[in-house]
């Protein structure tokens, strides 16, 4: 009596209009709810965060991309400049510039042309753009001419509203004159580094990131696709591959100022290879890079469906025609995906590079893996450190920079995993 | 398929580039760039002149400055003689006997010692600030860990110094790996604690504990250490105009509309009171340059020559990027040194 009583309670169709079920309901819609919401919400604040970070380097770093220019009448025949035209025409016009006050002459114009204290409104360096006025037209030498040289600091940052009320007057007469442009900026992606913020450029950096990053390339993905080809497709499975699979796990986990003093000890003390070098930067970050790219191609080649293999092997392929006709192709996307994770992190690095000493003061962007070179994290955190205030766009302006690199190298993935993805 | 066959033959075509390009001129061979190393402080001046370098002399390549802070910087410069290391040493204070040694030790007997300019350390506080007038005493009793061998309780800067204003003791400063620091320390806190007379006794009975209690600085929040960064306590002054900070002078001059220098013992932190070692926080700057280096390294004896035509106060540049002059019998001498690049006397060294 008492389990048929039972049995006919359980087999009670289920009331989905009465309370207690509409509460369960009710519930389980607002538990949803709720989810979705906490999900949105972690969406919204990372983007917040993407939001200020872009908001506050594109608004500071957007002047860094301007340059005032003043321009500077200069009267050669009249100057105490002694320099013959037909001289710069052929041999030698290095050293003939060279020897030339054009530093005294250039400030001597200014003076003559904004009146006392005029040099002063000039950049440090721009006798360096009369100089090469002179250079690619030595005629200019026999009569007046008027080249746009770029303005001091103070002036420049006059113009972009953010300056002392000296320099604003100074400005504004300038203004008056109608003397004085803001335009691109081609010296700042063109040049390397300078101690005058009016001359400085992101391209030695920039040449010096890339370079490096090439290096690291070459040897890390190479390396890294082999052996989690040889792990996962030919090793046997004992004690060792474990142990080996253990380490590389370890090795991605290294915090990267090891890999720093491992680079400063086995590729500088011991090998001897040149300090600074991209040679150096590019083995160093190799070595931090080569274990994501392993752990991420094990990953992606496990993922290629066992029956692809077999029915390779079936139809009398060899292993390694497996391997390069099928598998490989069939884990591209996810050994590039990792492989950008990994060189991103490696463009980002900068605390093994100081080790080896890629933070230097360069004038000139690197000719080849073995010149002294810096790369564009290091630049950022040598000018951040900078007295002049010039510097503070620059350093923003740089930041972006290295924004848009990283932008272009997960695009590039992203082209090449969508190129060679396959469904099945 | 033909794709991935191209893809590797590329990386092994690289690989073997960068390997052929490893034989050519790895380590031990000459180099045609001067290498510098060492302190932050003298960096900016080295830069300076190392960017102006090949402007004047075409033939030459801009030197590699690199700032590693005094220590390392000698430690490198030290280690031995030939291409690999450096020729220049900058250093924000002089050699020290232990340094010396271990050069020596490496084989690099002599080198030339030449000093640059003065930099001078100084307190500063934001415009909207209380305009702090203190003496090395005040400071020292505010900031030490255990001011004459008593445990720091000082609060205000009115615990102090009863003439002083009720503000809390806050002040933003460099980290003890900096030569800023040191050189903060050594200028002004020990003098301010060798003016109790039983300090200044305690110097020649116990040399060790006199360091301890006259440089060890106070732990519990009133010292803020804010970085190698100066440009950042510049910004963290603005923020809380009721902090001190210690910085660069050339940090202080840049950013005169935001912050104004404290005055030590009366004496504001300007030019002219740090050239002539007025204001308490003068020291000098010295770069050392390897004689052996001087015929090995194309161009070292002309860089070295176009450094001090820039320091001159007149007609050098290094004035505008923040260097302090030194007395013109300095400079002379330091010029005479320069220009004959006469060995340095490893005995007046201590």
């Amino acid at each position: 009596m008492n389990s048929a009583t039972a049995t006919a309670e359980l087999r009670r169709p289920t009331d989905w209009k009465g309370s207690a079920m509409q509460n369960r309901i009710r519930r389980r819609y607002a538990a949803e709810r709720r989810f979705k919401l906490l999900g949105l919400l972690s969406i919204l604040v990372s983007a917040a965060f993407l939001a200020f970070l872009l908001v506050t380097m594109i608004g500071n770093g957007a002047r860094g991309f301007t340059q005032t220019e003043i321009r500077l009448p200069v009267d050669f025949p009249r100057s105490s400049l002694m320099l013959d035209p037909a001289a710069l025409a052929g041999f030698g016009a290095d050293a003939a510039l060279a020897g030339a006050d054009i530093e005294g002459t250039t400030a001597a114009a200014a003076d003559a042309a904004f009146g006392a204290g005029g040099a002063r409104l000039l950049s440090d360096g721009a006798w360096l753009s009369v100089r090469d006025a002179i250079k690619r037209d030595p005629a200019i030498l026999r009569g007046k001419a008027e080249i746009w040289v770029p303005a001091a600091t103070a002036i420049d940052l006059a113009a972009k509203g953010n300056a002392a009320p000296a320099a604003e007057a100074a400005y504004g007469k300038l203004q008056k004159a109608d003397v004085v442009r803001t335009g691109f900026n081609w010296t700042f992606l063109t040049r390397a580094d300078s101690t005058d913020p009016t001359l400085v450029g992101i391209w030695g950096a920039l040449k010096g990131s890339l370079v490096t990053m090439f290096v690291t390339l070459v040897l890390a993905f190479p390396v890294g696709v082999f052996a989690a080809l040889y792990l996962e497709e030919y090793a046997p499975r004992n004690r060792w591959t474990d142990l080996i699979e253990v380490s590389i796990n370890n090795l991605a986990a290294v915090p990267s100022i090891i890999f720093g003093l491992l680079g400063l000890a086995v590729f500088l003390n011991f090998m001897h290879l040149p300090r600074s070098a991209p040679l150096v930067g590019g083995l160093t970050l190799a070595l931090m890079t080569m274990p994501v790219i392993v752990i991420a191609g094990r990953n992606a080649i496990k993922a290629v469906p066992p029956s692809i293999r077999d029915a390779a092997l079936g139809i009398g392929a060899s292993r390694v025609q497996v391997v390069f006709h099928h598998v490989l192709p069939l884990a591209l996307p996810g050994i590039l995906t990792g492989t950008i994770i990994g060189m991103a992190r490696a463009l980002g690095e900068t605390a093994p590079l100081l080790m080896i000493g890629m933070r230097a003061f360069l004038a000139s962007p690197p000719g080849g893996i073995m010149d002294p070179a810096t790369v564009l994290p290091v630049q950022i955190f040598l000018w951040s450190d900078e007295v002049s205030r010039g510097f503070v766009e620059k350093t923003s302006a740089a930041i972006i920079v290295l924004l848009v690199f990283l932008l272009a190298m997960n695009g590039v993935a992203i082209y090449l995993r969508n190129r060679f993805e396959r469904r099945w | 398929m033909a794709k991935l066959h191209y893809l590797i033959g590329m990386a092994a075509l690289a690989l073997a580039g960068c390997q052929g390009q490893d034989g050519g001129d790895a380590g031990g061979a000459a180099r045609d760039q001067i290498r510098a190393v060492g302190s932050s402080t003298v960096y900016p001046f080295t830069t300076a002149v190392a960017e102006q370098f090949p402007r004047k002399f075409p033939s030459f390549k801009a030197p590699i400055v690199e700032s590693t802070g005094t220590g390392a910087g000698l430690k490198q410069f030290c280690a031995g003689v030939g291409a690999q290391f450096p020729d220049i040493a900058n250093a924000s204070r002089r050699i020290k006997k232990s340094e010396l040694d271990d050069c020596v030790k490496n084989g690099v007997s002599e080198l030339v010692e030449i000093q640059i300019g003065i930099d001078g350390i100084a307190l500063g506080e934001s415009k909207a600030g209380a305009e702090m007038a203190l003496t090395e005493e005040d400071i020292y009793k505010a900031l030490a860990a255990n001011p004459y061998g008593k445990p720091n309780t000082a609060k205000t800067w009115k615990d102090v110094n009863p003439a002083l204003p009720a503000i809390a003791i806050k002040v933003f400063g460099p980290p003890p790996t900096s030569g800023t620091r040191d050189a903060f320390a050594e200028l002004i806190l020990e003098k301010g604690c060798d003016a109790n007379a039983e300090m200044k006794a305690l110097k020649t009975t116990d040399k060790d504990r006199h360091q301890a209690v006259c440089t060890k600085i106070r732990e519990d929040g009133a010292y803020v250490e804010s970085g190698e960064n100066d440009n950042l306590i510049v910004q963290k002054l603005v923020a809380n105009p009721d902090a001190l900070g210690v910085f660069g002078y050339s940090f202080l001059e840049e950013n005169l509309d935001k912050v104004r220098g404290v005055k030590l013992q009366g004496v504001a932190p300007t030019y002219d009171t740090i050239a002539s070692y007025e204001y308490p926080g003068a020291r000098p700057l010295f770069i050392y340059v390897k004689s052996a280096h001087l015929k090995a390294i194309p161009g070292l004896k002309e860089f070295v020559a176009e450094y001090a035509g820039a320091w001159d106060p007149d007609s050098g540049y290094l004035k505008r990027r923040g260097l302090i002059a030194a007395p013109a019998d300095v400079r002379a001498k330091n010029l005479d040194i320069a220009t004959k690049l006469t060995p340095m006397d490893p005995a007046t060294v201590n």
